[in-house]
Protein backbone atom coordinates (compact mmCIF):
# COMPACT_ATOMS: atom_id res chain seq x y z
CA UNK A 1 0.00 0.00 0.00
CA UNK A 2 3.10 2.58 0.59
CA UNK A 3 4.63 1.76 -2.54
CA UNK A 4 1.34 2.10 -4.50
CA UNK A 5 0.75 5.65 -2.66
CA UNK A 6 4.76 6.52 -3.44
CA UNK A 7 4.11 5.46 -6.91
CA UNK A 8 0.72 8.05 -6.83
CA UNK A 9 2.77 11.00 -4.86
CA UNK A 10 4.79 12.31 -8.27
CA UNK A 11 1.35 12.57 -10.51
CA UNK A 12 -0.68 14.29 -7.46
CA UNK A 13 1.61 16.64 -7.01
CA UNK A 14 2.31 17.57 -10.65
CA UNK A 15 -1.46 17.45 -10.98
CA UNK A 16 -1.81 19.99 -7.97
CA UNK A 17 1.01 22.63 -9.11
CA UNK A 18 -0.25 22.59 -12.82
CA UNK A 19 -3.51 23.28 -10.94
CA UNK A 20 -2.22 25.71 -8.61
CA UNK A 21 -1.05 27.57 -11.57
CA UNK A 22 -3.73 27.67 -13.72
CA UNK A 23 -6.37 28.65 -11.27
CA UNK A 24 -3.98 31.47 -10.39
CA UNK A 25 -3.35 33.07 -14.04
CA UNK A 26 -6.85 32.78 -14.25
CA UNK A 27 -6.62 35.06 -11.31
CA UNK A 28 -4.70 37.26 -12.24
CA UNK A 29 -5.94 37.47 -15.69
CA UNK A 30 -9.44 38.87 -13.48
CA UNK A 31 -6.96 41.21 -11.38
CA UNK A 32 -5.92 42.49 -14.67
CA UNK A 33 -9.34 43.39 -15.89
CA UNK A 34 -10.24 45.11 -12.53
CA UNK A 35 -11.87 42.56 -10.77
CA UNK A 36 -9.45 42.42 -7.89
CA UNK A 37 -6.92 44.31 -6.05
CA UNK A 38 -3.09 43.98 -6.66
CA UNK A 39 -1.72 45.56 -3.42
CA UNK A 40 -0.30 42.04 -1.73
CA UNK A 41 -0.29 41.52 1.40
CA UNK A 42 3.20 41.24 3.69
CA UNK A 43 3.42 37.44 3.41
CA UNK A 44 3.48 37.01 -0.32
CA UNK A 45 5.35 40.24 -0.64
CA UNK A 46 8.38 38.87 1.43
CA UNK A 47 10.24 37.84 -1.87
CA UNK A 48 10.23 41.43 -3.24
CA UNK A 49 11.45 42.69 0.33
CA UNK A 50 14.18 40.45 0.64
CA UNK A 51 15.16 41.15 -2.94
CA UNK A 52 15.75 44.60 -2.99
CA UNK A 53 18.30 44.88 -0.72
CA UNK A 54 20.54 41.66 -2.44
CA UNK A 55 19.56 43.44 -5.78
CA UNK A 56 21.00 46.03 -4.82
CA UNK A 57 24.54 44.90 -3.39
CA UNK A 58 25.12 42.23 -6.04
CA UNK A 59 24.04 45.03 -8.74
CA UNK A 60 26.53 47.76 -6.71
CA UNK A 61 29.84 46.35 -8.75
CA UNK A 62 28.11 46.18 -11.93
CA UNK A 63 27.18 49.84 -11.55
CA UNK A 64 30.27 51.00 -10.48
CA UNK A 65 31.82 49.02 -13.67
CA UNK A 66 28.91 50.52 -15.85
CA UNK A 67 29.31 54.10 -14.07
CA UNK A 68 33.20 54.21 -14.76
CA UNK A 69 32.89 53.13 -18.32
CA UNK A 70 29.91 55.60 -19.03
CA UNK A 71 31.85 58.56 -17.81
CA UNK A 72 34.56 57.47 -20.20
CA UNK A 73 32.38 57.30 -23.05
CA UNK A 74 30.55 60.58 -22.46
CA UNK A 75 34.01 61.86 -22.15
CA UNK A 76 34.80 60.83 -25.55
CA UNK A 77 31.58 62.52 -27.38
CA UNK A 78 30.88 65.38 -24.77
CA UNK A 79 32.66 68.32 -27.30
CA UNK A 80 30.82 67.56 -30.14
CA UNK A 81 27.35 66.89 -27.74
CA UNK A 82 27.99 70.71 -25.78
CA UNK A 83 28.11 72.46 -29.41
CA UNK A 84 25.23 70.66 -29.96
CA UNK A 85 23.19 71.18 -27.20
CA UNK A 86 24.18 75.10 -26.75
CA UNK A 87 22.66 75.31 -30.38
CA UNK A 88 19.55 73.31 -29.33
CA UNK A 89 18.89 75.93 -26.16
CA UNK A 90 18.55 78.68 -28.69
CA UNK A 91 16.06 76.99 -30.82
CA UNK A 92 14.10 76.12 -27.86
CA UNK A 93 14.45 79.41 -25.97
CA UNK A 94 13.12 80.91 -28.88
CA UNK A 95 10.53 77.85 -29.71
CA UNK A 96 9.35 78.59 -25.65
CA UNK A 97 9.00 82.30 -26.01
CA UNK A 98 6.77 82.05 -29.23
CA UNK A 99 4.97 79.40 -27.18
CA UNK A 100 4.40 81.65 -24.46
CA UNK A 101 3.12 84.50 -26.54
CA UNK A 102 0.31 82.36 -28.07
CA UNK A 103 -0.92 81.16 -25.01
CA UNK A 104 -1.10 84.65 -23.58
CA UNK A 105 -2.40 86.23 -27.19
CA UNK A 106 -4.85 83.50 -27.31
CA UNK A 107 -6.12 84.00 -23.64
CA UNK A 108 -5.82 80.39 -22.97
CA UNK A 109 -4.94 81.52 -19.32
CA UNK A 110 -8.01 79.27 -18.07
CA UNK A 111 -6.30 76.36 -19.64
CA UNK A 112 -3.61 77.06 -17.74
CA UNK A 113 -5.38 77.57 -14.74
CA UNK A 114 -7.26 73.89 -15.76
CA UNK A 115 -4.29 72.42 -15.17
CA UNK A 116 -3.02 73.20 -12.62
CA UNK A 117 -4.07 70.17 -11.20
CA UNK A 118 -1.84 67.81 -13.75
CA UNK A 119 0.97 70.13 -12.28
CA UNK A 120 0.36 69.66 -8.97
CA UNK A 121 0.44 65.89 -9.07
CA UNK A 122 2.59 64.73 -6.06
CA UNK A 123 5.85 62.59 -7.31
CA UNK A 124 7.39 59.97 -4.95
CA UNK A 125 11.05 59.39 -6.41
CA UNK A 126 11.77 55.71 -6.32
CA UNK A 127 15.10 53.81 -7.19
CA UNK A 128 15.05 50.89 -10.02
CA UNK A 129 16.66 48.17 -7.71
CA UNK A 130 15.78 45.09 -10.20
CA UNK A 131 14.54 44.17 -13.98
CA UNK A 132 12.70 41.17 -14.67
CA UNK A 133 14.14 37.79 -13.92
CA UNK A 134 12.35 36.60 -17.51
CA UNK A 135 13.52 38.44 -20.74
CA UNK A 136 10.18 37.26 -22.18
CA UNK A 137 8.75 40.17 -19.76
CA UNK A 138 9.11 43.80 -19.71
CA UNK A 139 9.00 44.91 -16.00
CA UNK A 140 11.48 47.04 -12.92
CA UNK A 141 11.49 46.38 -9.58
CA UNK A 142 11.64 49.82 -7.67
CA UNK A 143 12.54 50.60 -3.80
CA UNK A 144 8.84 51.98 -2.95
CA UNK A 145 5.89 50.29 -1.92
CA UNK A 146 2.34 50.45 -0.46
CA UNK A 147 3.68 52.06 2.68
CA UNK A 148 4.79 54.89 1.25
CA UNK A 149 1.81 55.57 -0.73
CA UNK A 150 1.83 53.57 -3.59
CA UNK A 151 -0.66 51.71 -5.22
CA UNK A 152 -1.75 49.70 -8.04
CA UNK A 153 -2.25 52.21 -11.40
CA UNK A 154 -0.15 54.61 -10.04
CA UNK A 155 1.73 56.29 -13.66
CA UNK A 156 5.45 56.10 -13.27
CA UNK A 157 7.49 58.44 -15.37
CA UNK A 158 10.96 60.75 -15.49
CA UNK A 159 11.53 63.41 -16.63
CA UNK A 160 11.64 62.39 -20.35
CA UNK A 161 8.41 60.36 -20.47
CA UNK A 162 6.65 57.64 -19.67
CA UNK A 163 7.74 54.54 -18.02
CA UNK A 164 4.90 52.09 -17.12
CA UNK A 165 2.59 51.64 -14.30
CA UNK A 166 2.76 49.95 -11.02
CA UNK A 167 0.91 46.37 -11.01
CA UNK A 168 2.01 44.91 -7.81
CA UNK A 169 3.11 46.50 -4.37
CA UNK A 170 4.37 44.81 -1.12
CA UNK A 171 4.90 47.25 1.74
CA UNK A 172 8.41 48.47 0.42
CA UNK A 173 8.50 47.51 -3.19
CA UNK A 174 6.30 47.65 -6.24
CA UNK A 175 6.32 45.97 -9.75
CA UNK A 176 6.86 48.16 -12.49
CA UNK A 177 5.48 47.19 -15.84
CA UNK A 178 6.87 49.44 -18.87
CA UNK A 179 5.63 50.76 -21.52
CA UNK A 180 7.80 48.53 -23.77
CA UNK A 181 5.84 45.00 -21.70
CA UNK A 182 3.45 43.45 -24.50
CA UNK A 183 0.63 43.91 -21.51
CA UNK A 184 0.96 47.51 -22.33
CA UNK A 185 -1.83 49.62 -24.05
CA UNK A 186 -1.83 53.25 -23.71
CA UNK A 187 -4.45 55.19 -25.35
CA UNK A 188 -2.20 58.66 -27.00
CA UNK A 189 -2.35 61.33 -29.34
CA UNK A 190 -0.41 62.87 -31.92
CA UNK A 191 0.93 65.84 -30.54
CA UNK A 192 0.63 68.16 -33.32
CA UNK A 193 -2.58 66.96 -35.67
CA UNK A 194 -4.11 65.21 -32.24
CA UNK A 195 -4.61 62.13 -33.91
CA UNK A 196 -5.76 59.37 -31.42
CA UNK A 197 -4.66 55.86 -31.75
CA UNK A 198 -3.16 53.46 -29.48
CA UNK A 199 0.41 52.61 -28.51
CA UNK A 200 1.16 49.38 -27.99
CA UNK A 201 4.29 47.40 -26.57
CA UNK A 202 5.99 44.72 -28.53
CA UNK A 203 8.53 43.30 -25.92
CA UNK A 204 11.18 44.68 -27.27
CA UNK A 205 12.71 47.93 -27.56
CA UNK A 206 10.67 50.37 -30.09
CA UNK A 207 6.46 50.90 -29.40
CA UNK A 208 3.73 50.61 -31.92
CA UNK A 209 1.34 53.01 -32.60
CA UNK A 210 -2.37 51.80 -34.27
CA UNK A 211 -4.24 54.62 -35.69
CA UNK A 212 -7.42 55.11 -38.13
CA UNK A 213 -5.91 56.06 -41.58
CA UNK A 214 -8.86 57.83 -42.73
CA UNK A 215 -9.02 60.67 -39.97
CA UNK A 216 -5.14 60.93 -39.23
CA UNK A 217 -2.32 62.75 -40.06
CA UNK A 218 0.63 61.43 -38.83
CA UNK A 219 4.41 61.57 -40.09
CA UNK A 220 7.65 60.63 -38.67
CA UNK A 221 8.95 62.91 -36.12
CA UNK A 222 5.62 63.61 -34.92
CA UNK A 223 5.35 63.28 -30.68
CA UNK A 224 3.54 60.67 -29.39
CA UNK A 225 1.75 61.82 -25.73
CA UNK A 226 -0.65 60.15 -23.57
CA UNK A 227 -4.62 61.19 -24.16
CA UNK A 228 -5.62 60.90 -20.74
CA UNK A 229 -8.12 59.01 -21.56
CA UNK A 230 -8.98 55.39 -19.87
CA UNK A 231 -7.95 56.12 -16.96
CA UNK A 232 -4.59 54.89 -16.64
CA UNK A 233 -2.24 57.45 -17.37
CA UNK A 234 -2.71 61.46 -17.06
CA UNK A 235 -2.73 63.44 -20.16
CA UNK A 236 -0.20 65.42 -21.64
CA UNK A 237 2.67 62.69 -20.82
CA UNK A 238 5.49 62.08 -23.51
CA UNK A 239 5.68 58.77 -24.86
CA UNK A 240 7.70 58.62 -27.76
CA UNK A 241 8.31 59.80 -31.55
CA UNK A 242 7.19 57.97 -34.47
CA UNK A 243 10.21 57.27 -36.83
CA UNK A 244 8.73 54.93 -39.09
CA UNK A 245 5.22 54.52 -40.98
CA UNK A 246 4.13 51.02 -42.23
CA UNK A 247 2.26 50.94 -45.56
CA UNK A 248 -1.75 50.71 -44.43
CA UNK A 249 -1.99 48.55 -47.50
CA UNK A 250 -6.03 48.54 -47.83
CA UNK A 251 -6.31 48.25 -44.26
CA UNK A 252 -8.02 51.12 -42.43
CA UNK A 253 -5.83 50.46 -39.61
CA UNK A 254 -2.32 51.99 -39.98
CA UNK A 255 0.83 51.33 -37.76
CA UNK A 256 3.69 53.79 -37.10
CA UNK A 257 6.93 52.79 -35.22
CA UNK A 258 7.65 54.32 -32.19
CA UNK A 259 10.90 54.68 -30.25
CA UNK A 260 9.89 55.52 -26.62
CA UNK A 261 11.19 58.85 -25.03
CA UNK A 262 12.65 57.29 -21.84
CA UNK A 263 16.02 55.48 -22.07
CA UNK A 264 15.29 52.45 -20.77
CA UNK A 265 18.47 50.97 -20.50
CA UNK A 266 20.28 53.52 -18.24
CA UNK A 267 17.05 53.54 -16.16
CA UNK A 268 17.49 54.57 -12.33
CA UNK A 269 15.64 57.29 -10.71
CA UNK A 270 11.80 57.24 -11.67
CA UNK A 271 9.01 59.03 -10.08
CA UNK A 272 6.02 57.40 -9.16
CA UNK A 273 2.16 59.82 -9.98
CA UNK A 274 0.68 59.56 -6.69
CA UNK A 275 -2.59 59.82 -8.33
CA UNK A 276 -5.12 57.55 -10.82
CA UNK A 277 -7.34 58.49 -12.62
CA UNK A 278 -11.69 58.85 -11.44
CA UNK A 279 -11.85 55.35 -13.28
CA UNK A 280 -9.06 54.14 -11.82
CA UNK A 281 -10.27 55.04 -8.27
CA UNK A 282 -13.55 52.95 -8.77
CA UNK A 283 -12.01 50.01 -9.99
CA UNK A 284 -9.09 50.18 -6.82
CA UNK A 285 -11.17 52.26 -4.30
CA UNK A 286 -9.77 55.27 -3.04
CA UNK A 287 -6.20 56.50 -3.36
CA UNK A 288 -5.17 57.31 0.60
CA UNK A 289 -1.35 56.50 1.54
CA UNK A 290 -0.90 54.57 4.20
CA UNK A 291 -1.60 57.13 7.38
CA UNK A 292 1.93 55.61 9.40
CA UNK A 293 3.83 57.04 7.18
CA UNK A 294 3.87 60.34 5.11
CA UNK A 295 5.55 59.68 1.59
CA UNK A 296 8.39 61.67 0.27
CA UNK A 297 6.84 64.26 -2.03
CA UNK A 298 8.15 66.84 -4.57
CA UNK A 299 6.54 68.98 -6.34
CA UNK A 300 5.17 67.27 -10.11
CA UNK A 301 6.48 70.68 -12.30
CA UNK A 302 8.15 67.71 -14.13
CA UNK A 303 5.27 66.28 -15.37
CA UNK A 304 5.24 67.49 -19.21
CA UNK A 305 1.71 68.71 -20.04
CA UNK A 306 0.94 68.93 -23.43
CA UNK A 307 -0.25 72.83 -24.14
CA UNK A 308 -1.98 72.70 -27.38
CA UNK A 309 -4.78 70.19 -26.05
CA UNK A 310 -7.83 71.51 -25.74
CA UNK A 311 -9.46 71.43 -22.09
CA UNK A 312 -11.10 68.50 -21.13
CA UNK A 313 -13.30 68.20 -17.77
CA UNK A 314 -11.17 65.54 -16.10
CA UNK A 315 -13.31 64.70 -13.67
CA UNK A 316 -16.28 62.58 -16.24
CA UNK A 317 -16.40 59.15 -16.06
CA UNK A 318 -14.68 57.81 -18.51
CA UNK A 319 -14.52 54.17 -20.51
CA UNK A 320 -12.25 52.17 -18.37
CA UNK A 321 -8.94 50.91 -19.74
CA UNK A 322 -7.28 47.78 -18.53
CA UNK A 323 -3.70 47.64 -17.74
CA UNK A 324 -2.74 45.05 -19.75
CA UNK A 325 -5.42 44.66 -23.15
CA UNK A 326 -7.33 46.97 -24.66
CA UNK A 327 -8.69 47.42 -27.94
CA UNK A 328 -9.57 50.61 -30.26
CA UNK B 1 15.81 16.91 2.40
CA UNK B 2 18.99 19.02 2.97
CA UNK B 3 19.44 19.62 -0.46
CA UNK B 4 15.77 20.67 -0.69
CA UNK B 5 16.64 23.42 0.79
CA UNK B 6 19.62 24.03 -0.66
CA UNK B 7 18.50 24.08 -4.13
CA UNK B 8 15.43 26.41 -3.00
CA UNK B 9 17.92 28.71 -1.67
CA UNK B 10 20.08 28.58 -4.60
CA UNK B 11 17.46 29.28 -6.71
CA UNK B 12 16.11 31.98 -5.05
CA UNK B 13 19.60 33.27 -5.27
CA UNK B 14 19.94 32.65 -8.34
CA UNK B 15 16.51 35.02 -9.58
CA UNK B 16 17.81 38.00 -7.32
CA UNK B 17 20.99 37.85 -8.87
CA UNK B 18 19.80 37.72 -11.80
CA UNK B 19 17.40 40.92 -11.74
CA UNK B 20 20.47 42.56 -10.77
CA UNK B 21 22.57 41.36 -13.43
CA UNK B 22 19.80 42.37 -15.66
CA UNK B 23 20.41 45.89 -14.84
CA UNK B 24 23.57 46.24 -16.87
CA UNK B 25 22.94 43.29 -19.24
CA UNK B 26 20.10 43.87 -22.51
CA UNK B 27 17.58 41.06 -22.32
CA UNK B 28 18.59 38.45 -24.15
CA UNK B 29 22.68 38.60 -23.14
CA UNK B 30 21.47 38.03 -19.67
CA UNK B 31 21.18 34.33 -18.55
CA UNK B 32 18.16 33.21 -16.98
CA UNK B 33 20.08 31.71 -14.25
CA UNK B 34 16.68 31.07 -11.88
CA UNK B 35 15.66 28.54 -15.42
CA UNK B 36 18.56 27.33 -15.48
CA UNK B 37 19.01 26.17 -11.79
CA UNK B 38 15.79 24.46 -12.34
CA UNK B 39 17.31 21.91 -15.36
CA UNK B 40 20.40 21.66 -13.97
CA UNK B 41 18.74 20.43 -11.21
CA UNK B 42 15.95 18.11 -13.14
CA UNK B 43 18.69 16.31 -14.45
CA UNK B 44 20.46 15.04 -11.21
CA UNK B 45 17.18 14.87 -8.94
CA UNK B 46 16.06 11.20 -7.90
CA UNK B 47 12.60 11.99 -5.95
CA UNK B 48 10.01 13.08 -8.49
CA UNK B 49 7.41 14.18 -5.85
CA UNK B 50 9.88 16.56 -4.40
CA UNK B 51 11.40 17.86 -7.20
CA UNK B 52 7.66 18.90 -9.19
CA UNK B 53 7.05 20.92 -5.66
CA UNK B 54 10.76 22.66 -5.66
CA UNK B 55 10.55 23.71 -9.51
CA UNK B 56 7.12 24.81 -8.86
CA UNK B 57 8.20 27.05 -5.39
CA UNK B 58 10.94 28.28 -7.53
CA UNK B 59 8.61 28.85 -10.89
CA UNK B 60 6.27 30.95 -8.29
CA UNK B 61 8.83 33.43 -6.57
CA UNK B 62 9.87 34.18 -10.41
CA UNK B 63 6.72 34.94 -10.94
CA UNK B 64 6.95 37.88 -8.24
CA UNK B 65 9.59 39.37 -9.64
CA UNK B 66 8.67 39.25 -12.94
CA UNK B 67 5.58 41.02 -15.26
CA UNK B 68 4.24 37.44 -15.97
CA UNK B 69 0.92 36.40 -14.79
CA UNK B 70 0.98 34.76 -11.57
CA UNK B 71 1.59 30.89 -12.01
CA UNK B 72 3.26 31.43 -15.22
CA UNK B 73 6.36 30.66 -14.53
CA UNK B 74 5.45 28.57 -11.96
CA UNK B 75 3.64 26.16 -14.98
CA UNK B 76 6.43 26.26 -17.14
CA UNK B 77 9.05 25.47 -14.26
CA UNK B 78 7.62 22.09 -13.48
CA UNK B 79 6.86 21.15 -16.82
CA UNK B 80 10.95 22.21 -17.57
CA UNK B 81 11.65 20.09 -14.43
CA UNK B 82 9.68 17.07 -15.68
CA UNK B 83 11.13 17.04 -18.83
CA UNK B 84 15.03 17.62 -17.92
CA UNK B 85 14.06 14.56 -15.14
CA UNK B 86 12.53 12.38 -17.98
CA UNK B 87 15.78 13.30 -20.02
CA UNK B 88 18.31 13.14 -17.92
CA UNK B 89 17.36 9.33 -16.89
CA UNK B 90 17.05 8.48 -20.95
CA UNK B 91 20.31 10.46 -21.96
CA UNK B 92 23.71 11.46 -20.25
CA UNK B 93 23.19 15.25 -20.53
CA UNK B 94 25.30 16.25 -17.35
CA UNK B 95 28.39 17.98 -19.50
CA UNK B 96 29.39 18.81 -22.02
CA UNK B 97 27.78 19.48 -25.25
CA UNK B 98 24.57 17.41 -24.77
CA UNK B 99 23.78 19.78 -22.00
CA UNK B 100 24.37 22.78 -23.40
CA UNK B 101 22.16 21.54 -26.49
CA UNK B 102 19.82 20.34 -24.46
CA UNK B 103 19.40 23.61 -22.43
CA UNK B 104 18.97 25.87 -25.88
CA UNK B 105 16.56 23.94 -26.67
CA UNK B 106 14.22 23.77 -23.50
CA UNK B 107 15.11 27.53 -23.19
CA UNK B 108 13.84 28.22 -26.89
CA UNK B 109 10.55 25.94 -25.64
CA UNK B 110 9.99 28.07 -22.99
CA UNK B 111 9.97 31.16 -24.60
CA UNK B 112 7.20 29.38 -27.01
CA UNK B 113 5.54 28.07 -24.38
CA UNK B 114 5.50 31.35 -22.14
CA UNK B 115 4.24 33.28 -25.39
CA UNK B 116 1.39 31.22 -26.28
CA UNK B 117 0.12 31.16 -22.76
CA UNK B 118 0.41 35.31 -22.79
CA UNK B 119 -1.38 35.14 -26.24
CA UNK B 120 -4.12 32.11 -24.65
CA UNK B 121 -4.85 34.65 -21.30
CA UNK B 122 -4.52 38.48 -22.40
CA UNK B 123 -4.90 37.62 -26.12
CA UNK B 124 -1.98 39.36 -27.12
CA UNK B 125 -0.05 39.51 -30.28
CA UNK B 126 2.36 37.27 -31.44
CA UNK B 127 5.95 38.20 -30.77
CA UNK B 128 7.55 40.16 -33.12
CA UNK B 129 10.78 38.74 -35.05
CA UNK B 130 13.04 41.20 -33.58
CA UNK B 131 12.09 39.20 -30.18
CA UNK B 132 12.89 35.88 -31.40
CA UNK B 133 16.26 36.89 -32.85
CA UNK B 134 16.62 37.67 -29.57
CA UNK B 135 14.84 34.62 -27.91
CA UNK B 136 17.42 32.27 -29.87
CA UNK B 137 20.49 34.50 -28.79
CA UNK B 138 19.44 34.13 -25.04
CA UNK B 139 18.60 30.76 -25.39
CA UNK B 140 22.46 30.37 -26.65
CA UNK B 141 23.43 32.45 -23.72
CA UNK B 142 21.59 30.04 -21.16
CA UNK B 143 23.26 26.70 -23.03
CA UNK B 144 26.48 28.37 -22.71
CA UNK B 145 26.32 29.53 -19.19
CA UNK B 146 24.67 25.92 -18.63
CA UNK B 147 27.89 23.95 -17.89
CA UNK B 148 28.62 26.65 -14.74
CA UNK B 149 25.58 26.34 -13.39
CA UNK B 150 25.69 22.27 -13.68
CA UNK B 151 28.67 22.31 -11.76
CA UNK B 152 27.55 24.83 -9.08
CA UNK B 153 24.47 22.46 -8.77
CA UNK B 154 26.60 19.52 -8.40
CA UNK B 155 29.12 20.73 -6.13
CA UNK B 156 25.65 21.67 -3.85
CA UNK B 157 24.94 17.83 -4.07
CA UNK B 158 28.20 16.72 -2.73
CA UNK B 159 28.12 18.88 -0.14
CA UNK B 160 24.64 18.24 1.15
CA UNK B 161 26.16 14.66 1.41
CA UNK B 162 24.15 13.44 -1.91
CA UNK B 163 26.54 10.92 -3.33
CA UNK B 164 24.30 11.08 -6.79
CA UNK B 165 26.71 14.39 -7.56
CA UNK B 166 30.10 12.17 -6.93
CA UNK B 167 29.54 8.57 -8.32
CA UNK B 168 26.91 8.86 -10.96
CA UNK B 169 28.66 11.73 -12.53
CA UNK B 170 29.72 9.00 -14.88
CA UNK B 171 27.41 6.26 -15.33
CA UNK B 172 28.47 4.61 -18.63
CA UNK B 173 31.74 1.88 -17.36
CA UNK B 174 34.13 0.93 -20.02
CA UNK B 175 32.91 -2.67 -21.37
CA UNK B 176 36.72 -3.46 -21.94
CA UNK B 177 37.97 -5.88 -19.28
CA UNK B 178 41.03 -6.29 -17.97
CA UNK B 179 43.59 -9.28 -19.32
Amino acid sequence: MPGFLNRLAAPIVFLVLVLIATVTMVRDRGDIAGEGHRDLPWWRGVLLEVAIPIQRAAAAPFDALGDAWGRYIDLVGIQQENVELRSRIVLLEQENLQFREALVAGEHLERIAAMRDDFETPMLPAEVVGLDVSPWFRSVLVDRGNQHGVRAGHPVVTEQGVVGLITRTSPGAAKVMLVLDRQSTIDAVVQRSRARGLLRGLGAGELEFEFVVRESDVEVGDLIMTSGLGGLYPKGLRLGQIVALEEPGGSLVQVARVRPMVDFGRLEQVFVMLRRGPSLDLLYGPNTPAPHEKPELLPGPTSPVDSESPSEPSAAPRPIETARVDRP
Amino acid sequence: MKKWWLCLGLGLLALVVQGALATLLPPPWCPDLGLLVVLCVGLRWRGLAAGLALAGGLGFSADWLSGSLVGQHGLLRVLAFASALIAGRQLNLRAGLPLVAFVFAATLLYGIAAALISQFFLDMGWLPASVWLGGILHAAINGLCAPWVAAGVRLLGVWAGDEDGVSRALPIESSRRPV
